[in-house]
């Protein structure tokens, strides 16, 4: 114990020390001007030339001007996941129980919470070309839901549902797929992948929706939950359900 | 010299020893899982310099959301809203960063159903599982 102490006065001395080093050269100063991009994304998002008719300038850059690094993102992620299932193998799902999840006041608080998870989850989505968040954030925040009833009420509440990892890959698939189609729709216009604005309306019935970017967000949302909720189920099946399923596969 | 420079060294030394200690943990660590912990808190002490470069000292700092659309909102934004670029870049890094923890963790829990262990020596043979 007496050597860990040690370590934290010695890195703290050193965090003191180098931040005293730099300050006494005085070479490190909060900058008080953004960088000629930064301004021409911060002027462009909305009323500029180059616009992407989103408020919001992050998204506008993450699915407008640096859309196709964000596509490419997107499959990233979808890969991972897949490789992570693909690592466990899991076939099928384990065998429906009758669980009893944990006290009334739990599940009831749960059952509150799970829904209002899921209304605050959609609303960062969905005003994701308006205010800070979007398709990713929403479906982090979404993913929580399940992850909530899974230790509360046990799988069994999902799976019993049909929320089994399959209609969750399947779900995510599809949700990847719209955003593809989004992306390479504007192509057969003649126009170029990942477009916004020339090709989607920025106005529907009134109401901003900023183009592609309302549709990139919502796809990304189900994605993302889909793609969480699916991981959560797996790594919640027993240890032994595993261990048959790898029985299985050795014979 | 002033105050805001005092808390902007600091940072950056707080931020400097983070990614020291992060690399010590992610080479000394006996166990992956401590070794996966280290590469997170080193990719988040990176992501803090990101945003720590496109921060303006003004007041009062914005973050680049027009609250209403207008043309004075934008000569207003122009002058206070901190960079978006780097939040951009950032978002764009939690996810990528996410992806391969997620991946590193399912291998890690893989490791440990086949083998036993997660201690990094004995998972390549070098010490006996105990």
């Amino acid at each position: 114990m007496g050597r860990r102490l040690l370590g934290l006065v010695f890195v703290y001395s050193l965090a003191l020390a180098l931040a005293l080093v730099v300050y006494a050269t005085g070479s490190l100063q909060p900058p008080h001007e953004i960088k000629r991009l930064g301004v021409f994304y911060v002027e462009e998002t909305f009323f500029g030339n180059m616009t992407a008719m989103s408020p919001e300038a992050v998204t506008a850059i993450v699915w407008d001007y640096r859309g196709l690094d964000t596509v490419y993102e997107t499959a990233v992620f979808f890969l991972a996941v897949v490789a992570g299932l693909a690592v466990f193998r899991v076939s099928k799902t384990p065998p429906l129980k009758r669980g009893v999840g944990l006290t009334e006041i739990s599940r009831t608080s749960t059952k509150i919470v799970a829904a209002l998870i899921v209304v605050v989850s959609a609303s960062i989505a969905l005003h994701g070309h308006l205010t800070p968040g979007g398709g990713f954030q929403g479906g982090s925040t979404l993913a929580i839901a399940p992850l909530l009833v899974i230790p509360i009420f046990s799988y069994y509440a999902l799976l019993a549902r049909r929320l089994t990892p399959g209609l969750l890959v399947t779900l995510r698939g599809l949700a990847l797929t719209a955003i593809g189609l989004v992306a390479l729709l504007p192509v057969f216009k003649g126009l170029e992948v990942v477009t916004n604005i020339r090709f989607y309306p920025a106005y529907i019935l009134g109401q901003l929706v900023s183009g592609s970017l309302l549709l990139y967000n919502s796809s990304e949302y189900i994605a993302v939950a889909s793609g969480f909720a699916a991981v959560f189920l797996y790594l919640s099946f027993e240890e032994e359900f595993h261990e048959e399923e790898r029985g299985e596969d050795h014979e | 010299m002033s105050e805001a420079g005092l808390v902007w060294s600091l940072l950056v030394g707080l931020l400097a020893v983070n990614l020291l200690v992060s690399v010590y943990g992610i080479i000394y660590g006996r166990s992956l899982t401590k070794k996966l912990i280290s590469l997170t808190i080193f990719s988040d002490t990176v992501y803090v310099f990101f945003i720590m470069v496109g921060y303006r000292l003004v007041y009062p700092t914005v973050p680049p959301v027009y609250v209403e659309l207008t043309r004075d909102q934008l000569e207003y934004l122009a002058k206070h809203a901190v960079d978006p670029v780097p939040q951009a870049l950032v978002l764009t890094g939690i996810v990528i960063g996410m992806a391969v923890n997620a991946l590193i963790g399912f291998g890690i829990i893989q490791a440990y159903r086949l083998k036993k262990t997660v201690t990094a020596r004995e998972l390549v043979g070098f010490e006996e599982v105990e």
